[in-house]
């Protein structure tokens, strides 16, 4: 999937899950130790931001995943992940 | 054949180097930002300010938005003395406001002193044949970080690299990932360098996506002077960096290339201070209105002595410790969101002096400039190793000894750019005033960290007491949650882990 529409499509699903969890999401390109910003929440709610990865290229990082049930993590993740092998 | 600069052909070098297509998309009108007729008339403009004015004008750096160069230009006018008052205190209250408490520390590391330029100035220039000349190996870069990180402490550096063909870009990758690569035993954890940020030339976008990829922190480059007179005489024709534009934007290609990350600075002392003010907010500005990204630092080193560079002391705009103070104040109201660097450089009583008035944000200790200076733990300056003179060769533990006393929590932080508080995301949470609490959360942190591992009983009696004071402090501004979780850490920090963040 061509990078403009990766980061449309994840923008639209971090709006979804902060409006049904009030979760900040944001989308980091990893590059070495260096995790930039790409997309995303710009808020953030001070807890300890945890990154799960989706590929050695990119990360969704946020500090409440523990909000969004279980299910629908594994399926943001999964289908985040899918798009990036399109 | 590299160590012999004078084989190198310059010109040639210039020719090969500079695309000029990498500058022109970023002319307006076919001019760059820099109008040196505009800005002296703004400056001389404004040379009876209304106090009323300059107090709207605080309101604006206080509610941390960039100023406008009219605005910039009337406070340099400003001469009453309680009017400069209000100023350095609304700069103090801005310092705090977007990054509390912390001084940031982090040291130099320069890899290589061969230089393709003849900069009047500069102790490195290719015809100074004072200078012994040397590159390190990247086994030695290994080395001197081992040396900063396992026996002093640091956990951030300003790598600096000369301009040539030995240290180009490909050099400068191979130096990151030595450096992050390093890992070393310490009193109760271990010690890395968790931040690498380049002082090196201006490089092109593809040089730049190369240092990105692996994972640069801040890309420093300075202007010396924004004049362009100037910058013309004192940059020799026939060298690359007499092109005042390719410097000029390298911080746009930067950005282009995803560095977000860009950082700037002025050599005061070249050209007349007030000038170079204003040539800053004009890169601050022009920036954001490009990128929505502004400096990620700004630094204001003023010319030091060098080994046989006349230049330093026939120069006739030095600036006076006075003058120096108010060029930092202005900085932070101007540009109120940028982290202020203030180096060693400077004397250790103007350091003292210039840390207590609250506005900067980083300094650099155990500063060691010569080339392997850290490894060969040579004590003395040795001028014909080194750029220029340094003022303040204390070690990190007396530096963070007197921040502790002045009520600074020494900060150690890299968390921002490894979880993506980078470019216009960090930019957002600085001008909203909300980074400052990560600042203070993982100033504790850090600090912890260090003096586990490198402090003295005598100065953890200082620091403990200010950690002390930050914790009851972030008790009453983050939520419960927030606060059980630094305790949290805090206490497996004191257990050994290490590199714990918010």
């Amino acid at each position: 999937m061509e990078r403009e529409t990766f980061i449309s499509k994840f923008t639209a699903l971090a709006k979804r899950i902060k409006q049904t969890y009030g979760v900040n999401l944001w989308l980091v390109e990893v590059l070495g130790k260096r995790h930039s910003y790409v997309a995303g929440h710009k808020e953030d709610s001070f807890l300890p931001p945890e990154p799960i990865y989706l590929n050695d290229r990119f990360a969704v990082v946020s500090n409440e995943w523990e909000k969004i049930p279980e299910e629908e993590r594994k399926q943001l993740i999964s289908s985040l992940k899918e798009d990036l092998l399109k | 054949m590299f160590l012999n600069f004078e084989t190198v052909e310059a010109q040639s070098l210039a020719n090969r180097i500079i695309k000029e297509n990498e500058i022109e998309r970023y002319l307006e009108k076919g001019r760059d930002f820099i109008n040196d007729e505009e800005i002296w008339e703004k400056l001389n403009k404004h040379v009876e300010p209304d106090p009323v004015r300059v107090r709207e004008i605080l309101a604006k750096s206080l509610a941390i938005e960039t100023l406008e160069p009219d605005e910039l230009a009337i406070l340099i006018n400003v001469k009453d003395p309680e009017l400069w008052e209000e100023m350095f205190a609304t700069a103090r209250e801005i310092k705090k406001k977007v990054y509390d408490n912390r001084i940031v520390t982090f040291a130099p590391l320069y890899c290589g002193n061969l230089c393709i330029n003849n900069c009047l100035y500069c102790g490195f220039r290719r015809e100074n044949r004072v200078i012994k000349r040397r590159v390190l190996t990247i086994e030695e870069v290994k080395t001197e970080a081992e040396v900063l990180a396992g026996e002093i402490g640091h956990k951030r550096l300003i790598v600096v690299y000369g301009e040539h063909p030995a240290t180009g870009a490909e050099y400068i990758r191979d130096t990151i990932e030595a450096i992050y690569s390093v890992k070393v035993k310490t009193r109760r954890g271990y010690g890395q360098i968790r931040r690498v940020n380049v002082n090196a030339a201006p490089m092109s976008i593809d040089e730049l996506k190369m240092l990105k990829e692996v994972g640069i922190g801040t890309y420093q480059v300075f202007q010396e002077t924004y004049h362009h007179e100037t910058y013309a005489q004192i940059h020799p024709k026939g060298t690359v960096k007499h092109h005042y534009q390719w410097r000029l934007y390298c911080h746009h290609r930067a950005l282009e290339a995803g560095v977000d990350d860009v950082a700037l600075g002025v050599l005061f002392g070249l050209y007349d201070w007030r000038f170079e003010l204003m040539g800053l907010l004009y890169h601050a500005r022009d920036l954001e209105k490009k990128f929505g990204i502004g400096p990620h630092t700004i630094s204001f080193p003023r010319l030091e002595p060098a080994a046989n560079t006349p230049f330093v002391q026939e120069t006739k705009y030095k600036v006076s410790d006075e003058d120096f103070k108010k060029v930092i104040c202005l900085i932070r109201l101007a540009v109120p969101y940028t982290g202020m660097i203030l180096t060693a450089r400077e004397p250790a009583h103007i350091r003292k002096e210039i840390l207590g008035l609250g506005i900067v944000t980083q300094t650099d200790a155990s500063t060691k400039i010569g080339i392997g200076a850290y490894s060969d733990r040579y004590t003395e300056q040795e001028l014909e190793r080194q750029q220029f003179l340094i003022g303040d060769p204390r070690s990190l533990e007396e530096v963070i000894r007197e921040l502790a006393e002045m009520g600074y929590i020494t900060s150690f932080c890299t968390a921002g750019y490894r979880c993506g508080r980078t470019g216009e995301r960090i930019m957002d949470l600085l001008v909203k005033g909300r980074e400052r609490i990560f600042c203070k959360l993982n100033a504790v942190l850090t600090f912890k960290e260090w003096l586990d591992d490198f402090a003295s009983e005598e100065t953890k009696e200082v620091a403990q007491k200010v950690i002390e004071k930050e914790m009851e402090e972030l008790k009453g501004m983050v939520p419960e949650g927030v606060y059980q979780k630094l305790l949290e850490y805090y206490q497996r920090i004191e257990n050994g882990e290490r590199d714990l963040y918010f």
